[in-house]
């Protein structure tokens, strides 16, 4: 009944309630899409670092991240990658890598890197190395002499595919040890740093270099379903394997723990989402507040007589409040519909930011930008708009109230 | 009785309501000054930061070293050009710096690092290194056979001060570099490949261990202020001396460094157009008001003659005497805000450890500028403007019988 | 001598598909100095024409010439100056600008014909004598009774000597006191300055006034008497 009475007083004034509908709908809609932007762009930043080699869940000597050094590695790692396998729910991914730093010379140059080997098999999906190289191919089982390197190093040491380099690095027992490669493949990535910091080589190749037998110094662990929210608790996992891994040596860590910077700014990015929701909620408050005062006002008459019939000041409060309700419920639907046809048609392809692409590297973020809408962003600016818009109703609601009906016939 | 006196009247016919719109302007200009001043005062901080702990304002070097750091792309006597920069005006320090690739080792491990031969009398003035020294002591000048290292390789060569390493590279002719040399310092400046990589020694002691012949592969020059980067790089094309080099500037320097304000703003900016759109449909209802209810007036006014022009005049400026009063009140408060928290600064508690990862400090200072004070009231008003031109624009289609009709 | 000189002109009003003749054929001539009113039943169309006459309506068929100007040949802003200059208006009620004063309301007029300030003044000074209401001149119409209110929009319709002052129902909403008050008023007016009146009208007082009443009925001129 007061659905009813508030829709027809709503459209009493048609240009005045599509004006602040107008004002609501691109209000929210922006909310979300801006919402789906930065939340893709943080998502993108969070996978970019996850494939950076890190792994949902990586497990190495406990004294390997403060001090890389090989002295600081897995002993015989095959009891415990079955072991590890064992735990995980089903379809995570368990990849074995050795690294350790290492000197890439060509005849004229020299540069630091991490020599990290890898079965090229296993890294398929979890890391970026196990995407097809930009150039050459990735190294098959027999082929011993083969490193691939990033797309900037190979511009910076000005080389080519098939051209020959020298690797510089230590071994277990401490004696320096150089062995030629050849250029087989050259990968490219998101961030231009990744693609000067890594060189990868077979992993037995660079176990038998090295002098360590099986040893590995990490292995690193994707869980399923790495799109959205992991199906598993990420921290119980993590603990779940450190308390159960026979060899008390080693330490399990999740991304969160090894990425804190990214790790604290997803968890303020869901406050500052909330704040730019309050920012524009509180741009059209002023407008929602003048309207539903307008259209009090305008009706003046019609509450005092109202109350001059007897109705309750409780009835005439609910009666203002459902009008806005309405409003704002109408409003807050159309703008969820149309935030999301603009991120499912418009943006489906993402933002290119190719202009900026040395902005982005700078940030940390991936060059295209794929919106990501998550059900938490429409419901929170809905609910801010809602919850909110409702309180700002309070007023021209308690104004309507006050009309008495002597008060109302001497305004004309 | 001016028609401005007329259109402040109007306006105060309905003061509840004229006092919402403004107060909506003002909301919206309060937020975009301090917002502006905000993003461009971290601008300046980001620069400066990247200026001081590397490239300068402007940088001499030879041609094609920026794209390839090769040994012997240098500038050959550095010294004498040092001379020719320094009385250039708005030039504030001059410094010689070479790096080369060499490997450094402690007693039982070794990494491959960057080395930096500097100027530490020059670069104390500039870089914030000194201040970053958590260990030990800066170079000096006349030092000898001593170098800073990076925390987190003092810690992967188990090396502390007093200690010894070996560093073995290439020299600029392509024979072998090595020296050995003492920790005298160790520094942490939060940005882990810097950390992680690199040494510092003095300019004289790479000058005899890289055979450098006085060459230099970096003149770092750090002006007065950004607006003295232009005449510093003209002084210096016209300065043959400086022919067959190459001068680049910040922006070139560090170019991710720029488009990632670039893109910073833009992405403000969108989220500014966005709230002042959300503004301004905000009022349309009051603007749209001040005309509807005053329908019959109207009609009055064009009876005895007054012509629609004069008419649209009057509510235009009504609007825009509400925007104008809103935007003035606003813009004051947001400098206000902004001056209050230039001295104070904004801390962000938690993300301070995220900030310190792309070089910022943990406080963030907003700072006003005419740029930031205008140009969010400037988009503040040409938008509401327009806004404003859709009632008033109905005017001239009212015909004077109609509008005398409605009540 | 002829200001008004209507030639068979016709007002039809579409109402869904039926047309209505709000005027029909209508023909006749007002000359300076006349005190006339429009009478007849409601609905006759006494409104109609006296909008046409005034330029704020248009004809669908005729002619109106005003001062000899036909009026369908002026484009919309020449037509607001004629009105400006050769026409003043009373309506029934809302006449006045109501964040304006007394002064300030009768002022606006001559401002737009964009007169001297100092002129002004003496102008806006002297009608407001005229009219008896010199005390109130700082008052603003809310602060006036519907009386004062109504003689201030004469005011404002003759300080610029037009050639013809319209009113529409001027005296409806006043007693009858006070609407003979205001009926003194213009007939001072008339008298003493010249000014010619049209009056659409009700009132028996108002046709009393009058010296000439033309009655209208469904559109059409039913009587036209000369007293
Ligand atoms: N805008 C309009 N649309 C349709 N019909 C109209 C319109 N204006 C006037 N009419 C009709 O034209 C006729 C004449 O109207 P008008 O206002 O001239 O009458 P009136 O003689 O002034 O009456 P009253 O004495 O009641 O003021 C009426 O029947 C009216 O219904
Ligand atoms: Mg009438």
């Amino acid at each position: 009944m007061y659905i009813i009475l508030a829709w027809r007083n709503l459209w009493r004034n048609r240009r005045r309630t599509l004006i602040i509908l107008t004002a609501v709908i691109i209000g929210i809609s922006s909310m979300i899409v801006m919402a789906a932007f930065s939340r893709g762009t943080v998502q993108g930043m969070v996978s970019n670092s996850i494939n950076n080699l890190v792994g949902h869940i990586k497990i190495e000597h406990q004294q390997h991240p403060a001090d890389p050094a090989i002295e600081h590695r897995i002993i015989t790692p095959e009891k415990l990658l079955r072991q590890i396998t064992a735990m995980l729910p089903p379809g995570s991914r368990v990849v074995q890598r050795i690294r350790a730093d290492a000197m890439l010379s060509t005849s004229r140059e020299h540069v630091g890197l991490v020599l990290v080997g890898i079965d090229p098999d296993l890294e398929q999906g979890v890391s970026f190395i196990g995407r097809p190289p930009a150039q050459g191919t990735l190294f098959g089982n027999q082929n011993q002499g083969g490193i691939i390197v990033g797309r900037s190093l190979l511009k910076k040491i000005n080389g080519k595919l098939g051209q020959k380099v020298v690797i510089t690095c230590q071994g277990a027992d401490g004696t320096n040890i150089a062995k030629a490669f050849r250029i087989q493949g050259v990968f490219a990535t998101e961030l231009e740093s990744t693609e000067r910091a890594f060189a990868f080589v077979q992993l037995h190749t660079m176990q038998q270099m090295l002098g360590v037998g099986n040893d590995i110094t990490e292995i690193a662990i994707q869980l399923p379903d790495n799109n959205g929210n992991p199906p598993v608790d990420l921290a119980a996992t993590t603990a779940f394997l450190q308390a159960n891994v026979s060899d008390k040596q080693l330490l399990a860590r999740n991304w969160r723990q090894m990425l804190p910077a990214i790790s604290s700014y997803l968890e303020m990015f869901d406050g500052f989402m909330l704040i730019w929701y309050l920012i524009v909620f509180l741009a059209m408050a002023f407008g929602l507040v003048n309207t539903m005062l307008m259209a009090v006002y305008e009706r003046m008459r019609e509450f005092g007589l109202l109350q001059a019939l007897g109705m309750r000041p409780g009835c005439i409060i609910k009666m203002v409040m459902s009008e806005l309700l309405l409003l704002l419920t109408f409003g807050c639907s159309i703008s969820s519909v149309a935030a999301f046809i603009t991120v499912h048609f418009f943006f489906s392809s993402g933002i290119d930011l190719a202009i900026f692409a040395e902005g982005a590297e700078f940030w940390g973020i991936s060059r295209i930008i794929y919106p990501l809408l998550t059900s938490w962003d429409i419901i929170a600016a809905n609910s801010v708009v809602l919850l909110l818009g409702m309180f700002t109703g309070l007023y021209p609601a308690l104004r309507a109230t006050k009309f008495s009906p002597v008060q109302t016939m001497r305004h004309v | 009785m001016g028609d401005m006196i007329l259109a402040w009247r109007n306006v105060w016919r309905n003061p509840r309501r004229s006092l919402l719109t403004i107060l909506a302007i003002v909301f919206a200009a309060v937020l975009l000054v301090f917002m502006l001043s905000f993003q461009f005062g971290s601008y300046e901080d980001m620069i400066n930061a990247t200026v001081r702990q590397s490239t300068g304002h402007l940088q001499v070097q030879s041609p094609g070293y920026h794209d390839r750091q090769e040994m012997h792309l240098v500038v050959a006597d550095a010294q004498h050009l040092v001379a020719e920069i320094e009385p250039i005006n708005g030039v504030s320090n001059v410094a010689l710096r070479s790096e080369a690739f060499a490997l450094m080792s402690g007693e039982k491990r070794s990494r491959g690092t960057t080395i930096f031969g500097i100027q530490p009398e020059k670069e104390k003035k500039v870089t914030t290194l000194p201040r970053q020294i958590k260990q030990g002591r800066y170079l000096q000048k006349g030092d000898h056979g001593v170098a800073l290292i990076g925390s987190l390789l003092a810690k992967r060569l188990q090396l502390t001060i007093g200690d010894e390493c070996t560093m073995l590279g290439q020299g600029k002719d392509g024979s072998i570099a090595a020296a050995l040399f003492t920790i005298i310092g160790i520094y942490t400046t939060g940005v882990d490949a810097v950390d992680r990589a690199t040494v510092h020694i003095t300019f004289a002691d790479f000058n005899h261990i890289f055979f450098m012949e006085k060459a230099a592969h970096r003149v770092i020059i750090t002006a007065e202020h950004l607006a003295d980067i232009t005449p510093i790089t003209q002084a210096l094309q016209s300065n043959p001396a400086f022919r067959s080099l190459t001068i680049l500037t910040w922006d070139k320097l560090a170019p991710g460094l720029r488009q990632s304000m670039e893109l910073d703003l833009i992405s403000g900016i969108i989220m500014y157009i966005i709230l002042v759109v959300v503004v301004a449909f905000s009022v349309l209802n009051t603007f749209f008001m001040a005309f509807f209810e005053r329908t019959r007036e109207f009609g009055v006014l064009l009876s005895i003659g007054a012509r629609p022009a004069r008419l649209v005049r009057m509510i235009l400026t009504e609007s825009m005497l509400l925007t104008f009063t809103g935007i003035a009140l606003g813009t004051l408060i947001g400098i206000g805000l902004t001056v209050y928290f230039s001295h104070q600064g904004i801390s962000f508690g938690d993300g301070g450890e995220l900030l310190a990862q792309y070089g910022f400090e943990d406080r963030f200072y907003p700072r006003l500028s005419w740029m930031s004070a205008c140009l969010g009231p400037a988009l503040l008003l040409i938008i509401t403007f327009f806004t404003a031109l859709i009632p008033a624009l109905k005017v001239p289609d009212l015909k004077p019988v109609d509008a005398l009709r409605s009540c | 001598m002829a200001i008004v000189t209507v030639n068979n002109v016709s007002r039809i009003y579409h109402q869904g598909k039926t047309e209505f003749k709000a005027l029909d054929d209508v023909s006749l001539t007002i000359n300076k100095g006349e005190f006339t009113a429009l009478a007849g039943p409601s609905g006759s169309g006494k409104t109609t024409l006296l909008n046409l006459i005034g330029g704020i309506d248009t004809a669908d068929k005729g002619t109106i010439l005003l001062d000899g100007q036909d009026l369908s040949s002026l484009k919309k802003g020449e037509l607001a100056d004629l009105r400006l200059q050769d026409i003043g208006f009373v309506f029934q009620s809302f006449n006045l600008i109501p964040v304006l004063t007394a002064a300030e309301n009768v002022e606006y007029i001559l401002r737009l014909q964009k007169i001297p300030s100092s002129i002004r003044r003496q102008k806006v000074k002297a009608i407001l004598a005229d009219v008896g209401l010199a005390d109130k001149a700082d008052q603003r119409p809310s602060e006036l009774s519907g009386g004062q209110q109504q003689r201030i929009a004469v005011a404002r319709a003759v300080v610029a000597s037009p050639a013809i002052v319209l009113a529409d129902e001027p005296t409806a909403n006043l007693d009858s006191v006070t609407g003979q008050k205001l009926l003194d008023l213009m007939q001072q007016m008339n008298t003493d300055k010249q000014v010619t009146f049209v009056f659409a009208t009700h009132d028996k007082m108002v046709m009393d006034y009058a010296r000439r009443v033309i009655t209208l009925k469904d559109g059409r001129i039913a009587d036209d008497i000369r007293k």
